[in-house]
């Protein structure tokens, strides 16, 4: 059997009458993939947020590599290996790209050697970019700076929330690249519209419905599925 | 791969600040002298050496941390007043001068936790809102305050017997005003102040690097009382007079003016806003209706004419000139 990464339990979460998450359950392995897909407003987000704790769930719980997350504030989640993106790309604007990185370093769990650090920003080609403000660059290379700071880090799961929003399809392209060779680094949990993303990565992929968890299972069962064509990808995409 | 191996280095900025650090230091020192035939310039110029260490220990929230702290001067008058209250129960000022300083920073730091759920103008105007309260509690414990009277007549500190001369506390005060700005220096190349640095910028991001943002806001507000806590400790002798008013709100607001005037989040700036700005209540004091218009017009003209105040103004020009470079540069890149 292989080794449970993050485990969901019945996990609730409401905002005063609407429930954006009504029991959810989850379940990722060390090293698979996991895509998350679902209409704007399912709860992807949110439950993204409750894993990383920037939201309480009203109940359930969630144990990451064998240890309960409950309680715990966003910052000791993220030093026992759990990162995250934002859907709205997110880097500190005012700094350089080595004040950036530099940051990321000073409470990271397992910080990357000045070696490694080079290794990795060279992978990402975003080494020429560290002099530069990081509120100046495009946004194909925040995308890129978001990574580079997580992954010095030495994550065991990125959380990526929809990482090629705002992108062209060229830059999809690369970034798809560049996400497929993460997953030598560290276990991805992928929130994404864009199917081919989704499709290109997964192991397994999870729809969320109005905060109910509609279907899971391997990305081909999962884009063929019936419920999740009629309610969430239509025939014409499909 | 040169520019990524020196990652580690948290200060490529830090080589720049030994020369200023050894003019402001030299200047700070030589003042007493060069004003010691005259007592009243003296004394303004002490005056400012107060509000330079003032300015720096606002500059370490507003400017660092991103937090707008106006009951600052109030930290300020919980030391003055429990160091006069000491020193005339017989404590030497010396002794008396850290436990009101500490007393300041723990006040602070409980007063500051509301910058935990609040965030920028909110936690302003609870901020404000805590001024008005210290600034009351001033008045109404008259007995250790001696309410809106106020306490007279403040001698100066001795040291070894002998009570110290003007030209020698006018020594003490360039000491403090530099080794506080040494020790802003100090921290804000550490990592102490990349993470308050971090936190000011997004601190929700901060968090989600596993920086602690509750531990450190406090931290942050601790150090920034002490800053004030010393200033108030050591104003109250010099001044020899000391009432609610002397702490109250705009007070305050002239130390956040100093901070933005001059360029927050900048080590400089806030020691220029201060230079330039504390003087100006001495030479304005025969047109004292006029003097505080004349700040609320500065206020006004650094809020919307120069948010990053004269030393940020300067940084912005830069980075505004260089902009268009980079964004030149990645366009090729990424083709």
């Amino acid at each position: 059997m292989k080794d449970i990464l993050l485990d969901v339990k019945a996990v609730s979460k409401r905002f005063g009458g609407v429930a954006a998450l009504k029991g959810i359950d989850l379940i990722q392995h060390r090293g698979e993939t996991l895509g998350m897909i679902g209409p704007n407003g399912s709860g992807k987000t949110t439950f993204v947020n409750v894993i990383s704790g920037h939201t309480k769930p009203n109940a359930g719980s969630v144990s990451f590599d064998g240890h309960s997350l409950s309680g715990s504030n966003p910052f000791q989640i993220a030093k026992s290996g759990l990162t995250r993106t934002y859907q709205a790309v997110r880097v500190f604007g005012e700094l350089t790209v080595r004040e950036n990185v530099a940051t990321a370093l000073v409470d990271a769990r397992d910080a990357a050697s000045p070696d490694a650090v080079a290794e990795i920003a060279d992978w990402l080609r975003i080494s020429h970019r560290f002099d530069a403000r990081a509120g100046s660059l495009t946004l194909m290379e925040q995308r890129q700076v978001e990574l580079l700071m997580r992954l010095v880090q030495k994550p065991k799961l990125m959380m990526l929330d929809e990482p090629v929003g705002g992108l062209s399809s060229a830059e999809v392209r690369i970034m798809i690249g560049v996400l497929s060779e993460l997953k030598g680094r560290c276990t991805i949990f992928v929130i994404e519209h864009t199917m081919k993303v989704i499709r290109e990565l997964a192991d397994k992929v999870v729809v969320l419905m109005a905060g109910e968890k509609l279907a899971e299972g391997p990305p081909a069962q999962i884009l063929s599925d019936q419920r999740v064509i009629d309610q969430y990808l239509g025939t014409a995409d499909a | 791969m040169t520019t990524v191996a020196e990652t580690k280095d948290p200060s490529p900025r830090s080589i720049g600040h030994g020369l200023p650090l050894a003019c402001f230091a030299a200047v700070a020192f030589a003042t007493p002298f060069l004003l010691s035939g005259n007592r009243y310039l003296a004394f303004v110029a002490g005056v400012t050496m107060i509000h330079i260490l003032w300015a720096s220990g606002m500059n370490l929230l507003y400017g660092y941390t991103g937090l707008m702290p106006l009951m600052f001067a109030g930290l300020a008058g919980i030391s003055a007043y429990m160091v006069v209250g000491l020193t005339a129960a017989g404590w030497s000022f010396w002794l008396a001068l850290p436990v009101g300083a500490l007393a300041a920073s723990i006040a602070g730091t409980i007063l500051g936790l509301p910058s935990l759920r609040l965030k920028g103008f909110y936690f302003t105007l609870c901020s404000l809102v805590i001024q008005t309260v210290v600034t009351l509690a001033f008045v109404y414990f008259s007995g250790l305050t001696n309410g809106d009277t106020g306490i007279s007549q403040i001698p100066l500190p001795s040291f070894a017997g002998t009570p110290l001369s003007g030209l020698a506390y006018d020594l003490v005060l360039a000491a403090s005003a530099v080794i506080g700005v040494v020790i802003l220096m100090v921290i804000v190349q550490s990592t102490l102040g990349r993470r308050l640095i971090a936190i000011r910028e997004d601190d929700e991001l901060a968090g989600m690097l596993g920086i602690n943002v509750t531990g450190y806001k406090m931290i942050a507000f601790f150090i920034g009382s002490l800053f004030a806590g010393i200033g108030g400790a050591l104003y109250a002798p010099y001044i020899g007079f000391i009432s609610p008013r002397s702490f109250d709100v705009l007070i305050s607001m002239n130390i956040w003016l100093m901070v933005a005037f001059g360029g927050r989040g900048t080590i400089w700036g806030p020691v220029i806003g201060a230079v330039l700005l504390a003087p100006l209540s001495f030479l304005l004091q025969e047109y004292y209706t006029v003097k505080d218009v004349l700040y609320g017009l500065l206020i006004i003209v650094v809020i919307v004419a120069m948010p990053g105040g004269i030393a940020g103004g300067f940084k912005r020009k830069r980075r505004e000139a260089a902009a268009p470079v980079d964004v030149a540069a990645s366009r090729r890149s990424v083709k």
